[in-house]
This record gives C-alpha cells, structure tokens and sequence, in this order.
C-alpha cells in the first residue's frame, strides 16, 4: 500500500483528479456546443457532490480514521478550553499520579533494567559465600584461590578484587589522592573490557614479589598525566612505593561498584590480611549456561571450600547487576506499587470528575445523539478528550519528575556510586510515561463511555435538566470514592509500618551515647606503618585534642561505632571446640578514654587503663554478648583468649599470645542497626599486635553547642600538614546514615500516602458537594417541614462517613495481602500490626469527616425558599 | 445529451460487484482516466449505464489498492493533465475470474427468469 508516496498527498491528488474529470466533462460540453458557463454548471450537477466522492474515495485508502482522530482531538482541545477549571483539575490530578510513576520508574530504569555498561553483561555473576543477605559476600583469599581453581566448567573468568584505599600520587607540582582498586588479571576479561592503550593486568604481575603495574582510567590519565600517549612504561611513584603504568583504560569504562581512578594488581597470598574475608569475586559464567545451573555446579565446590572461619551457609552466585542493586531492589519495587496505587487513586479521581461533568452535559450528549452523531463517535470523542487530558497529565508528571529527579537521585542513601549520573528520563522513561499516559485515559475514559452508552435521549431531553440520571451515576461515584479511600488506606498502613520500623530503630540501645560526640577519621600516614609508630602519633593527637576548650575527652579506635567491621577468628585460649571459637569476632584497639568518651557502661572489671602499655601484660575488654557465648553464667574474668586463632589453628605465621579478659562492656551496634550487637573484643591500642586496618578513628565528646571542629584540624594540620582527614562529623549522623534506608523508604511512602490521602479526600468532597447540589430541593422541603440544621448536617456527613468506612473496611482487607511484602522492610514491627491499622483508619475517617464537612455546612445553609424554586 | 430527468428514467442501477468488473474490461483497451472510463462504459451500453462518479472513483482506488490496476498521471489527448489507469498482470487474473463468475450468475439468473418446459407445464 505505497499510497504515501513522498510527495503525494492523498487529499491533493484526488481533488486533482476530480478537477481533471470536471475540465474533461466541460470540454466535451462546450465542443457540443454548449456556452461555457451552462457547461460548467451542468458537468458539477452530473458528477454529483464533490465534497462527498472525494471523502468515500479517501475512505478507501483507510485513513478516515486519521482524519477522524484529528478532529476529535480538535474538538477535545476546544471542550476542555471551554471548562479550563475542570482541565486543569483533572490535568494536575493526574500529573500528581504520573509524576511519582515516572520518577521512580527512571530510577529502576538506571538501576535495575538498564543493562551494565560492560560486554555481555547478563553473563557477569556476583560469587561468593551465602549467608542471610542475599547478595553474595565476599570471601578470603584461599577461598577465591580455589574457586578460581576450580569453578573452569562454571566460569570463563573469575576475578578477585578489592578496595585498595587512595594513594597519593607524587608529582612535581604537588600530589594528587588517587582512588584506588586491586584486581586480579581477571578482573578487566570478565568485565570484558579492554586497555585502550597498553594492556591490562598481566598474571605475573599478581603474583608476590613481581614489579608493580598500574592500569589508568580515562579519566585520571587525562587530569594527571594530560592525556600522554608516552604515560605507558613510565614509573610512578604512589605513596612510596615505585608502579610501572602499563594500560590506560577506554573513556566509557566506569567501575559501578567501585568508581575508581586507579587500578593495581592484587596479590593474593600476600599479606596478613588474607584470612579476612575481604576479597570481592565476580566472574563471567560459561555462554550458554544459566545462574540456576551455575548455581547447582558451585554448591558441589563447597564441600572442599577452605577457610571456612565464619561458617558461611554455602556458596552463592547472582547476577552482578542485581548484586549492584542489592538493598536497592526491594525497596524500589515496593515504591513502584505505591505509585502504582497513586496513580489508580488520581485515575479514580478524574474519572469521577469527567462523570461530574458529564452530568452537566446530559443534555448536550442527549442532543448530538438526537441529530445524528453515532455513539461509537461520540465515546471516540470523549476517548480521545480523555487521552489529552491524560497526555497533558503525563507531560506535567515528567516535568515534575525531571524536576524532582535530581534531588530523587541525591536522596537515594545506597550506594548508587557510578549510577547517579545514570538516573536520567531516557526514551524508555518516555515510553513509560506514554504508556502510562494511554492506560490511565483508558481507564478513566470508561466514565465516559459509561455516560455515552447510558444516556437516553428522550428522558433526558424531556426532562430538560442536567442531573437527571443522577442515581446510577451517583453509585459510579461512590463506588470511585470508596476505591480511594481503599487504595489511600493501604498506602497509609504501608507509610505507618515503615514509619514505626523507623521508630524502633532509633529506639534500639545502641550501647553507647552519640549526643555531643564528633567523629573524625585519619588515614594512617603510610602504608602499613608499625603500630608503634600510630600509637604514637595518636598520643600526641590525643594530648592536643583533649587540650582544646570544650572538648571532654578524646579516644582512638581502630573503627568507630556503626562506622565500619573489622573482624578476625578469635578463641578462648587452649580450647579449640567449636563453641569457643568465633570467627567474626570484632577486633576493636582502643586508646583508654574510649568508653568514656561513649559512655559505653562497663559491666565487670575494669575499662582499658593507661597503664595498659606496650610492656605491660596483654589484656582484653569483651563485650557482654561474647562473654555470654563463652562463659554463660560465669564471669570471664581471669580467662584468657587468642585472637587469630580458630579451632586450634593459628592464623598467622607469628603465633599470637593469649590476652587475659579484665573487663566485661556493654554490648554496642555493629554495622547494623536492626541486628543484635556481633562479639566484640578491645585491646589497648598500645598492644595493638594485629595490623588490620588502614585509618584511625577518633571519638571526641565536647560540650553541648561547643565549636571544636576547626580547632581539631588545626592540630591535625600542626602535627602532619600533609595529614588527611577524611570525616569530620557528630556522631549522630552515623545513626542518621544507619537508617537512611528506612528513612528514605518511610519518608516516600509517607510522601506518597500523603498525596493519596488528599487525592481521596478531595473525591469523597467532590461526591458529597454534587450529592448535596442534587439535594438542594429535597434538603429546602426537609427544612420546611422543620428538619433540625444539625439534622441536615448529620444527613450529609453520615453518607461521607458511610463511604469512608466502606473504604476502610476494603482497604484493610487489601492492606492484609499488600502489606506482606513489606514485610522484609519491616524491623520490631509486623506486617499485620493493628496500630498500623488503626492508625490508618483513624487518619482517614478524619480527613473523611473533614471532607464532607464543607459540603454539609453548604446544605444547611440551604434556604428553603431558594431551594425550592429551584426547579 | 440527455437531460437529468431522463437519466434518472434509464439509468439502471449497477450489481454490487459489477462495476469493478466493467472497470477492469474497460481497461483491456488501454489506460484510460476517470473521465474516460465513465464515457466509455456509457457509451458501450447504449448509454444504459450510468456510471455514478461517487461509485466510480472509490471504485478505482479500491481497485489501485488490490494493485489490480496502476495510476499515472500523463496529458491526455486534449492536453488535459490527468490520472491515466492501466491494468497490470494481476489485474488480467482477477478480469478473467469475474468474468466467469459474471457468466454463472447471469446464467444462473436466466435459469430462474426463463424456466424450461418442464416446469411450467408442472
């Protein structure tokens, strides 16, 4: 059908074509004699109506439903400029709706749909061992080793790799901090991703003892090195250690999880950190082969796996992009379906709104349909009025997006890292947000097919006054109302859970008192330096620290609460059952004001004293859960324990000595909140043996409102110029970050319920305000006949009320099913809680109340008189 | 020349179906426009059929969409510009066919309007 030839319109050509037939017909006349005029006039008589031919012949080609759509979409145009209140009410509803959709919706886009920027992406897994969180975590060194070993019929390549903090690049004109990466040659095949200059990382640069390589990103090679071709082969100098650059990496690569500047080789079974389980694995599964069936061919490895300190369940496999997601996912999607309830609740709204208005119309449609119109055009019509209304909704919703997309993005507390940038409206969001502009005009267009289809002619010219359908449509509106109280319902117990979570979270004893507490955090100086050597220099930090005005006290800690795990298999010394080793026992070095400054109670025995020196006998503070683990019932006091020892087996080369326990503390939080506080071991600072860490935390508890933040720079500047520090912040925040999670979940919901909550009271208002219009002559008899005002009153808030509860009832019913699947979101509080509940229903039966308030007091200002001249 | 009153007293109104089938067997002659094709089926029946220009062009693009016939534009005779339509390959197929079609039918309804002897004896 090549009727749309470039070039050729279709009207044009057979108007032309008429044109011809008429001049041929006329010159056949005029050649018979005829005068011109007569001709011209009897040739237009033969042919017939021009108009007529060309529209039948036009229909042929099928494009009068083209030209139809155009004139109704004209014609919608003009009837919603004619009510510009009720266009704008219904558009801004329904922006309301799709905003929230769209925003959203452009975040899973970035983070769950859109594939990884890397070659074949669907084939790159997350391994590592399982455990309650479903994200594979990571595992040590001799474990990697083996997978590598071992998983050749799963996995084309699997890649170690981890965090190798920043490193100071040093140049001629100053320093540069360079973040840093260390992976194994494998890492850059199974990404897929190749150097654009040089090479990758070779094998032998991983192996102990090779000459150091270092790979550039684009970026990096750019700002410090000016984008020099010649970079390849030069050395560098990073902290104080000599690399070779051997690669720099395409402008496009961009580490997600990790964005990194820098990337050198790992070298496993180097260090002493080995053991830890700190070595990050993803691979490139086998073509071909599915996660599930990888999955079934790793969990035969985990038999032989070694190292097993921290009794992992098994090995686990996932795919890397939902591993990126992680936490993320959940929650997205449970916001989605609160989106998606908004939106059915704006859809609810405007379609009550076009039966309002279609009320008012009867008469008009009662009319076009006297003349002629078929019902199939007019339903056209208020369709494609629908879909305007619904695409001016839409375009404002992504206007509201975009607008709010920015800050959406800045308030997303997981770690989007090389993703934020990503959280952007793209062709898909479009697509989206059409799509969800088409289905919602189709859901609340059935309003107005329900009117075109229900509208009798000759009762409703008859009658001759708007309204005069008014119980069936009246149902519709109830029903509407009821739905949106339902659906507000549900998202308000949802807002409530999480909002309790919240709650409990905050209340949850943290073990330790963050108020008027800073925390600060210094990099060690060099890599690996002697503990002496940070001992030390956090002496002399502690010293000047705790001279400045408004400071109380100071401590050192290798890790600070909520900040951070630090973890190494620990025992009880000469007894190697399996009940008295642990091996995720958190490893803490203090100095001695430490519990202290946290006000940390210590429970049995003695805090860790000054006295506790270098020379002095090796001693330890546990806390109250891993004395319960080890000695239930009994003090452990005088009892001796060995960290980086499990099962009887040493963990370093250098056997470790046993420290006597001489203090038993309260339990404080680990990493996270909701979990109960891990085993946790203190050792003096001063006896700090085992080097695990590369920074230096500090606690320092000031008085209330006191300023000592620049004050403790300057010292830190005065002892080390070129010292970093890398957090300066109250305590109190690590709380807030702990959190954020929940609190950002919470606080959409709550958002988002919100905005529910006042589409719904808006609906029940809107059906009682027209309720009450079309009572106006029934209320003036009722007064009349002497009805109290507060009787009327009543007569209209009980109808409000009456559909609030309908909606309560149903949007509990609804919330049961709903609900469970926040239940993973949920902490010390259930999914069925009947606060929850109640609370919910309380808040809407309230704002119910307040709604059909307004119409109420309208109906008792009824005059009698007035109303029943009305007719 | 005939006036409207007696076109409307001879015209006879064409079969559903028929004036594809005229179109087409016109158009076994030679291209021809709109204009023509009308003059030509009129004056081939005696001026008996009547061809209704609001049949006849729907008729005709219906026809160019099956791409039974093929459009042009060309200058005519009388140095008129107009759209000229041939016949293509698919088009003769389809004439054939609703020719034979036409001749069961009429054959059909001649049965019906002549009967043989033994039924009206009957």
């Amino acid at each position: 059908m090549a009727f749309w030839r470039p070039g050729r319109n279709p009207n044009d050509e057979i108007e032309a074509e008429i044109l011809s037939h008429l001049n041929m017909a006329v010159q056949d006349r005029v050649e018979r004699g005829e005068a011109p005029q007569q001709a011209d006039r009897s040739s237009r008589r033969e042919f017939g109506n021009v108009g007529l031919v060309k529209e039948t012949t036009r229909d042929v080609w099928g494009l009068r439903w083209l030209e139809d759509l155009g004139h109704d979409l004209r014609f919608g145009w003009r009837t919603l400029r004619r009510s510009p209140g009720f266009a704008i009410t219904a558009i801004l509803t329904l922006a309301l709706g799709i905003g929230p959709n769209t925003a959203i919706f452009t975040v899973i886009n970035a983070v769950l749909l859109r594939p990884l920027p890397y070659a074949g992406p669907q084939r790159i897994a997350k391994v590592g061992l399982r455990n309650e969180d479903p994200v594979p975590s990571d595992v040590n060194v001799p474990q990697f080793v083996y997978l590598r070993e071992h998983g050749g019929n799963v996995f084309e390549d699997v890649a170690g790799y981890s965090g190798a903090g920043t490193l100071q690049l040093k140049q001629r004109d100053g320093s540069d901090w360079l973040k840093a990466l260390a992976v194994t040659d494998e890492f850059f095949p199974a990404l897929g991703v190749n150097a654009i200059l040089g090479r990758e990382i070779s094998s032998d640069e991983t192996r102990p003892g090779s000459p150091l390589a270092v790979v550039l990103s684009d970026g990096i090679w750019r700002r410090a090195f000016g984008g020099d071709p010649g970079v390849i082969g030069k050395q560098i100098t990073l902290n104080t250690d000599a690399y070779t650059v051997v690669g720099v990496l395409p402008p496009d690569f961009d580490f997600i999880e990790q964005p990194s500047d820098i990337f050198i080789p790992l070298h496993p079974g180097h260090s002493i950190g080995d053991t830890g389980t700190n070595t990050r694995v993803i691979a490139r599964l086998k073509p071909g082969l599915s996660l599930k069936q990888a999955r079934a061919q790793l969990s035969g490895l985990y038999e032989q796996l070694p190292n097993k300190n921290v009794a992992p369940l098994g090995l686990s496999v996932m795919s890397y992009q939902q591993a990126l997601a992680g936490d993320l996912r959940p929650s997205l999607l449970i916001l989605f379906g609160a989106v998606a309830v908004l939106l059915l609740i704006a859809c609810a709204n405007v379609a009550s709104l076009i039966l309002t208005r279609a009320n008012g119309r009867a008469r008009e449609t009662a009319i076009r349909l006297a003349i002629g119109a078929g019902r199939g055009r007019l339903l056209r019509q208020s369709l494609a009025e629908s879909f305007l209304i619904a695409l001016m909704g839409a375009a404002g919703g992504l206007l509201a997006a975009a607008w709010a997309l920015h800050g959406l993005a800045a308030a997303i507390p997981w770690d989007l890292s090389g993703r934020a940038s990503s959280v952007r409206i793209d062709l898909r969001v479009l697509f989206f947000t059409l799509g969800t502009a088409i289905f919602t005009s189709l859901i609340f267009g059935l309003g107005s097919f329900w009117q075109t289809a229900r509208t009798s002619v000759i009762v409703t010219l008859k009658e001759g006054r708007p309204g005069a359908q008014g119980p069936s449509h009246g149902r519709i509106r109830n029903v509407l109302a009821i739905a949106e109280v339902a659906l507000s319902l549900s998202l308000l117990i949802g807002a409530a859970l999480l909002g309790e979570t919240l709650h409990n979270l905050y209340r949850e004893n943290l073990g330790f008192d963050p108020q008027n507490v800073i925390r600060m955090t210094t990099p060690y100086p060099v890599n690996n330096p002697s503990n002496a050597r940070i001992w030390s220099f956090e002496q002399q930090v502690l010293a000047r620290v705790q001279g400045i005005p408004g400071v109380l006290s100071a401590a050192a800690v290798t890790v600070s609460p909520l900040a951070g795990q630090s973890n190494l298999p620990t025992q009880v010394a000469g007894n190697d059952d399996a009940q008295h080793s642990y091996g995720g026992t958190e490893i803490r070095a203090i100095s001695s004001q430490y519990f202290g400054t946290l006000r940390t109670p210590v429970l049995e025995g003695r805090p860790i004293l000054e006295g506790d020196t270098a020379g002095a006998p090796l001693v330890a503070v546990i806390n109250q859960r891993l004395a319960h683990r080890w000695w239930p019932g009994k003090s452990p006091l005088g009892e001796h324990i060995v960290i980086g020892e499990f099962l009887g087996r040493q963990l370093f080369k250098e056997p470790q000595p046993p420290r006597e326990v001489v203090g038993v503390v309260a339990d404080v939080k680990g990493l996270v909140l909701g979990s109960p506080a891990p085993p946790m071991v203190y050792v003096p600072a001063a006896q700090a043996g085992l080097q695990m860490n590369d920074s230096t935390d500090w606690v320092i508890r000031t008085a209330p409102n006191a300023e000592v933040a620049p004050a403790i720079r300057e010292v830190i500047a005065q002892m080390d110029p070129g010292q970093r520090i890398t957090a300066l912040e109250p305590l109190s925040n690590v709380i807030h970050n702990a959190v954020s999670g929940q609190t950002f979940d919470a606080a959409l919901l709550g958002l988002f319920a919100a905005v529910a909550l006042a589409l719904a009271s808006i609906g029940i208002y809107a059906v009682l305000s027209l309720h009450v219009a079309q009572r106006t002559h029934e209320i003036g008899i009722r007064m009349a006949l002497g009805a109290e005002p507060r009787q009327v009153l009543r007569l209209v808030v009980r109808q409000g009320l009456v559909l609030a509860l309908a909606g309560v009832v149903i949007g509990s019913a609804a919330a049961l099913g709903l609900t469970r699947f926040l239940s993973g979101l949920l902490y010390g509080v259930q999914a069925t809680s009947f606060e929850a509940y109640a609370g919910g229903a309380a808040v809407l039966i309230f704002v119910a109340l307040l709604a059909s308030y307004i119409p109420a007091r309208r109906a008792v200002r009824v005059d009698p008189l007035v109303a029943l001249r009305h007719e | 020349m005939s006036t409207a009153k007696d076109r409307y007293q001879n015209r006879i109104e064409l079969l559903q179906g028929t004036l594809d089938l005229l179109i087409l067997q016109t158009l076994v002659w030679g291209p021809r426009h709109g204009y023509g094709i009308s003059q030509m089926i009129r004056a081939n029946s005696a001026e008996i059929l009547q061809v209704d220009t609001g049949s006849l062009y729907p008729a005709l693009h219906r026809l160019e969409k099956q791409r039974w016939i093929a459009s042009e534009w060309k200058v005519s005779d009388n140095n008129q510009r107009a759209k000229f339509y041939r016949l293509t390959a698919s088009g003769r197929k389809q004439l054939a066919s609703e020719r034979s079609r036409w001749a069961q039918l009429s054959e059909a309804i001649a049965g019906i309007l002549h009967p043989g002897k033994q039924e009206t004896e009957a």
